[in-house]
């Protein structure tokens, strides 16, 4: 008995000796970011730094329902959580609000310089906030135009490249099928952020932008309201988008066209992967990638999407965290979240990395596309920009305020956001 | 050596029937001042502040400052038009098919089951899912609603993106929900009253009309208050039905003074304008309460 009392005392206290020894890190993905590969990782990481070990916390499905819950977590000054994925909409947010710790104390000047070299320029651009490093770059995102490559064969058509092109190709296909199913031109109109990129594209695409590199507005009320008029023209004018648009969410232009509903579709990255290997895909095979088009004498423009790796200004282990965000944001792991998840890579030189392409042999041409995508207004108050714009789109796509009532909204909306 | 009994009645047993009262409740308050009291008064305390997290993470007192903007802040008032309208069609409107299903429940059947069922079900559900499944319902494209429309020869609708249609879907589907919470109260309140009223209403010659106006409706009214408190309060808090169904769409049309918090607080971050907005919605479900409850006491008297 006495024997089994100082055995097992012992055992306890080696037990915690070998705790006091390890740090436990907590990380924070969301759920639709495939969390069982991010374990892999990590797997990895931790075979190479014995004495740490990292949990992963999966959150909400959108990036949404993932920062209302960090909301609360950070607002309350939560300890638990070490370094967060966030979305390229949130650095400056998190700036402001102090929730990142910035990553400049752990880089001197010229390391820093040197690692921001090696990323996409637009990555590296979205996480410095006012001169301050906040987050560092995980992996890619941008809008896409998807085709129906089958289609447009059938009738001797080249992918376009200009919105024209791509409405008259739509009218043409619509007019010669007959198929009361199948629809032109799908692109995101319900309050969304999806939404706000829709918004964007046509302004980008007509050379304009909303604000400029010092932050000041730039957006006019024609170059708002000729966005608001051109997705209205496809369901009114055009007829290459059916009266609905207002309902439409980006998950729904992905079912629809995978079910070949759709001619055209602007649609984030991850599509893709869904159109080739969901089970229940109609158009295996048959689905094409191109840049978004532009208009006349503008330029062709995608909306930038893309994941980051921030450390809570909270947490109670941050040189130990900032080691482990190195680890995630470096090319070995984003080649991993390449071959594994179809991330598109913040490496360019992944973009020709034999095991990546084989993977995904449209990477190939995905790079171009990466590099001319535009970020969304980078600002603190962003969730309140992105608000105006989408209320604005899917006001106008209910057909319930006109396009020049909307722009006039906008500007207002976000003068009031960006102090005159 | 003092035994356990003894020191336990030493310091209770000799505690007068008051302060023993006063001890056992301190739990509960304690409980309760920590998930209710506490939060309501750090409401009003931010409220007060200029304290949005995109601007920094430091709170400046401003006074009224939030309240004076939000009076002169027109999606405030849109808000307030919204839930206020919600409030008018939905609540009389649970009432009567409340009324209407716990009579139906009320009635002899032999097997009671099916009904009450049919009674707990909608009340079961979570207000998020409701607001999804009708949702479906009224999608345009896809939804069973547009589908029986056209195969009775009438018009497809777009029932969630024409501001009217909106309103009136998600009125539909919130008093869907909450009638069967009504009829829930109402029905304790119809098993209240004793069968011998009705037996000699039924001597004296009393029509059901007369029987259902005189006698069950009177006693009734104490139920129907209790629902309708409860109901005008959820009332005022509606969020999750149209926040599934329109996200406030189509533009703010049919945003709520409770999404309109939310907006506020946790996607822009504006934590002192966010209370001052809950404030104002607070106030509102007071003075409410308070005219109900006054109105209860003057019936009772």
């Amino acid at each position: 008995m006495k024997k089994l009392f100082w055995l097992s005392l012992a055992v306890l206290a080696a037990s915690t000796a070998v705790a006091q020894q390890s740090t436990k890190l907590r990380i924070f993905v969301g759920g639709q970011q495939r969390p069982e590969i991010w374990r892999k990782i990590l797997d990895v990481y931790e075979k190479r730094n014995p004495g740490v070990r990292v949990e992963v916390e999966v959150g909400g499905a959108t990036s949404d329902q993932q920062q209302q819950y960090l909301t609360t977590v950070l607002a309350s000054r939560d300890p638990s959580i070490d370094a967060i994925l966030i979305d390229i909409i949130r650095p400056a947010q998190y700036a402001a609000a102090k929730w990142s710790d910035t990553l400049d104390k752990y880089l001197p000047a010229a390391s820093r310089a040197n690692l921001l070299k090696q990323y996409l320029p637009a990555y590296s651009k979205a996480n410095v906030i006012n001169g301050q490093l906040v987050a560092l770059p995980s992996f890619a995102d941008a809008q896409f135009l998807y085709y129906r490559k089958d289609l447009l064969e059938k009738y001797n058509l080249k992918p376009p490249t200009t919105w024209d092109e791509a409405i008259k190709q739509a009218q043409t296909i619509l007019a010669g099928e007959r198929n009361a199913n199948l629809n032109g031109i799908g692109f995101m109109g319900n309050i969304s952020e999806g939404t706000v990129c829709s918004f964007l594209l046509p302004i980008w695409a007509s050379g304009g932008d909303v604000d400029d590199d010092s932050g000041k507005l730039v957006l006019t009320e024609g170059q708002a309201r000729n966005s608001l008029q051109f997705w209205l023209d496809l369901m009114d004018k055009h007829k290459v988008s059916p009266p609905n648009m207002a309902e439409k969410a980006q998950d729904t232009i992905r079912q629809e066209m995978q079910q070949g509903r759709w001619v055209f579709g602007t649609l984030f990255a991850y599509a893709w992967n869904r159109f080739q290997n969901d089970a229940d895909s109609q158009v295996k095979g048959k689905i094409g990638v191109v840049p978004l088009p532009r208009f006349e004498g503008g330029r062709s423009a995608s909306c930038l999407g893309g994941w980051q790796w921030t450390i809570s200004d909270f947490s109670r282990n941050k040189a130990q965290a900032y080691k482990l965000v190195r680890y995630l944001s470096s090319p070995e792991a984003s080649k991993i979240l390449a071959i594994d998840a179809s991330n598109l890579p913040v490496f360019p030189s992944l973009y020709k990395d034999p095991d990546v392409l084989k993977a995904n042999p449209w990477f190939a041409d995905a790079l171009p596309i990466v590099q001319n995508a535009r970020s969304r207004p980078v600002h603190p108050r962003y969730p309140e920009v992105a608000d105006v714009m989408r209320k604005a789109l899917n006001a106008v796509l209910a057909r319930t305020k006109t396009p020049d009532v909307a722009a006039k909204e906008v500007i207002s909306g976000l003068q009031a956001i960006y102090g005159k | 050596m003092t035994r356990p009994q003894d020191r336990y009645r030493r310091s209770f047993g000799d505690l007068s029937e008051r302060a023993l009262a006063f001890w056992l409740l301190v739990p509960a308050g304690l409980l309760l001042g920590f998930i209710a009291l506490y939060p309501v008064i750090r409401l009003v305390y931010t409220s007060f502040f200029q304290y949005q997290l995109t601007l920094g993470p430091d709170a400046t007192f401003n006074g009224l400052e939030n309240y004076a903007a939000a009076l002169r802040d027109a999606r405030f008032w849109n808000a307030l038009k919204n839930t206020s309208l919600i409030v008018l069609v939905t609540v009389p409107g649970a009432l009567l098919v409340g009324l209407g299903l716990a009579l139906l429940a009320n009635l002899p059947f032999r097997v009671k089951w099916p009904v009450r069922l049919g009674l707990l079900l909608p009340w079961a559900l979570p207000l998020v899912f409701v607001g999804l499944i009708f949702q479906w319902f009224f999608d345009s494209q896809y939804g069973v609603v547009n589908d029986l429309l056209a195969r009775l020869g009438g018009e497809r609708q777009f029932w969630l993106f024409k501001p009217d249609l909106a309103f009136w879907a998600i009125c539909w589907t919130i008093i869907w929900k909450t009638s069967s919470f009504v009829a829930l109260i109402l029905l304790a309140g119809l098993q209240t009253i004793p069968k011998e009223l009705y037996e000699a209403a039924e001597v004296d010659g009393a029509s059901p009309f007369q029987r259902f106006w005189r006698v069950t409706l009177p006693l009734l009214t104490p139920a129907i208050l209790v629902a309708l408190i409860f109901r005008t309060i959820t009332a005022f808090q509606t969020f999750d039905i149209p926040y599934a169904m329109t996200k406030g769409g189509p533009g703010n049309a049919t945003e709520t003074l409770a999404m309109y918090v939310r907006v506020t607080s946790i996607e822009n971050l504006n934590f002192g304008y966010g209370s001052a907005l809950a404030m104002l919605l607070f106030l509102i479900s007071m003075v409410i309460t308070m005219i109900y409850l006054r109105y209860v006491r003057g019936a009772d008297e």
